[in-house]
């Protein structure tokens, strides 16, 4: 049995126990995504195409965040708690093959949002996009980063902490990370945090991706987006084969 | 023995924490090839703590486990493809079907598509489950539901299968099939250590019983060889009318427990005639409701086992 084919089987047995809820997930993912861009609209009113480029292409960049720090360790708690984690544990699986079958579940879940994000965007702010041939595994890349920092939260912290700490998360990520603004409107210290902190290379990453004739993806931005993510997913790797 | 499939020796584990548990204490168990093993104990006792550190979900201490020739301690990973286990707790299947949920394991397990295929279908059928096969998850009863982690755990078996518990919820008449279903697995050559603390039933399927209390092993022997002291000895059980406060037992009778309205004792067989001419005699008094000797069982040998050292810690601690 190839790794690939265990991973495939646990995606389907991950993907069929969401059946129930997945279409819900769906809708509620792309609800929010247009009401992203709707909602930062109406605070904004009509934005010069400068800023109305930035907002209709960090809704997308919110989405992937949302569903990668929130929905991934909610599931995750979710699943300690029934116990199905456990269980899951005893099977004769590599254990990063796990974190790799959620991270494809979460990352089709966001899709349908991400792209009618995208869409609303384009419609809402009359913006012209020039989508770059590597949108698509950068967009990957932004999801699987945000759900396995997710996911090393969720296996490290217990799982009441792992719910508030993500409430938190959503609330930092609409206002303070300039992911639908640009850094300059930021103080100076948040702006230094955010040149260490994951969200400010996604947001650009998936920026530069999707209006690649207006912005470009600094050298440096991408190098700490790959830190975070080999960090995250070597720690939630860590967790899942900890031993009591 | 030489074809020892499960071996652990010393096996020591304490869960640290503001009240740290022992909850293993220096464990030395074996189950070969073709054995049902009964791992008998109270809550508490650590058995899941046991089967944790075999298939890798807790470290041990100290100890060591070897697990089909591997070192299931340094390579938790290969302990994990040998075992197969059903845990205490069902496992959360909703959005699937029992088929769906035991063909998935059967393949993530490794076993090929056709043979998984077929194989559930067999287990479906033995089992008596077809009427519940392509059913929800969340509409099948937890007796339904625990044959169906039964059947996810055996549908690819290891060379060992941990059953913890597996009768929870299951009506008689599919106990009686998982039962003969935990028999064959062992006649096929697989070794099994059955969790459980169902006495009655284990006693009729396992070769060996490991009684575990407090971490530690207090008896490893056959059923035959467990109840062996008690072979000369009788239970005699007792009804009370509602008004009686007690039994006014014969001489030979060496009481046991008294619960409300009933009462127990243990009677050498050599009496077991003068006791039943005594009891004939209660009942017709009005002093019994009614009576009954029973041999003493495999759940008299546990209870004499676990019971009393608890209650003599609990005089310690009272005193």
């Amino acid at each position: 049995m190839s790794a690939l084919q265990q991973t495939l089987l646990l995606t389907q047995w991950q993907f069929r126990r969401q059946a129930v809820m997945l279409p819900l997930l769906v809708v509620v993912q792309a609800f929010l995504a247009i009401a992203t861009v709707l909602g930062f609209g109406l605070v904004i009113g009509d934005p010069p195409p400068e800023q109305a480029l930035y907002l209709a292409t960090g809704a997308p960049t919110i989405t992937l965040v949302m569903v990668g720090l929130v929905m991934t360790p909610q599931m995750l708690s979710q699943a300690r708690t029934e116990g199905s984690l456990d269980w899951m544990r005893t099977l004769p699986v590599p254990r990063p093959l796990f974190l790799v079958s959620d991270l494809l579940v979460w990352t089709l879940i966001a899709l349908p949002g991400m792209v009618l994000g995208i869409l609303t965007g384009v419609l809402r702010f009359d913006v012209d996009l020039s989508v770059a041939p590597w949108f698509l595994p950068a967009a990957l890349l932004v999801s699987l980063t945000a759900a396995a920092v997710g996911y090393g939260m969720a296996s490290l912290l217990r799982p009441a902490l792992a719910m508030l700490m993500s409430q938190v998360l959503v609330f930092v990520i609409l206002l303070f990370t300039p992911v639908s603004y640009p850094s300059d409107r930021m103080p100076d210290w948040l702006r230094t945090a955010h040149e260490w902190l994951p969200f400010e290379p996604m947001a650009q990453l998936i920026r530069s991706g999707l209006a690649s004739d207006a912005f470009s993806m600094p050298g440096r931005s991408l190098v700490v987006l790959l830190a975070w993510s080999a960090a995250a997913l070597a720690g939630a790797t860590w967790a899942l084969r900890r031993r009591a | 023995m030489g074809d020892d499939v499960l071996t652990v020796r010393g096996l020591r584990k304490r869960y640290r924490g503001r009240r740290g548990v022992q909850a293993n204490d220096g464990i030395d168990l074996d189950v070969a090839a073709g054995q049902v093993v009964g791992l008998l104990g109270h809550n508490g006792a650590g058995k899941t703590t046991l089967v944790n550190q075999v298939v890798g979900l807790v470290l041990p201490d100290a100890g060591t486990i070897r697990l089909d020739g591997v070192d299931a301690v340094a390579q938790p990973h290969l302990a994990r493809e040998r075992t197969s286990i059903q845990a205490q707790a069902n496992v959360p299947i909703t959005g699937l079907t029992p088929r769906r949920a035991i063909e998935l394991v059967g393949r993530i397990r490794g076993g090929d598509r056709a043979a998984v295929r077929t194989r559930t279908a067999g287990l479906l059928e033995s089992l008596d489950l077809g009427p519940w096969a392509d059913t929800p998850a969340e509409k099948v009863s937890g007796g339904i539901a625990r044959l169906t982690a039964f059947a996810m755990t055996v549908v690819q078996p290891g060379r060992l299968v941990v059953l913890d518990e597996p009768t929870n919820d299951v009506d008689p008449v599919r106990r009686r099939l998982l039962w003969a279903h935990i028999r064959d697995l062992a006649d096929e050559g697989r070794a099994v250590l059955l969790v459980t603390h169902n006495v009655r039933e284990a006693e009729r399927v396992v070769d060996r019983l490991v009684v575990l209390d407090r971490g530690v092993v207090l008896a490893d022997d056959t059923p035959a060889g467990l109840t062996a002291p008690l072979q000369d000895a009788l239970t005699v059980e007792v009804d009370l009318p509602a008004s009686a406060t007690g039994v006014d037992w014969h001489p030979a009778v060496r009481p046991g427990a008294t619960a409300r309205g009933r009462a127990a004792g243990t009677v050498p067989a050599a009496a077991a005639a003068e006791v039943v001419r005594w009891a004939q005699a209660e009942v017709a008094a009005g002093r019994l409701e009614r009576y009954g000797l029973t041999p003493a069982s495999l759940e008299d040998v546990y209870v004499a086992l676990v019971g009393r050292p608890h209650e003599a810690q609990q005089a310690e601690v009272a005193a």
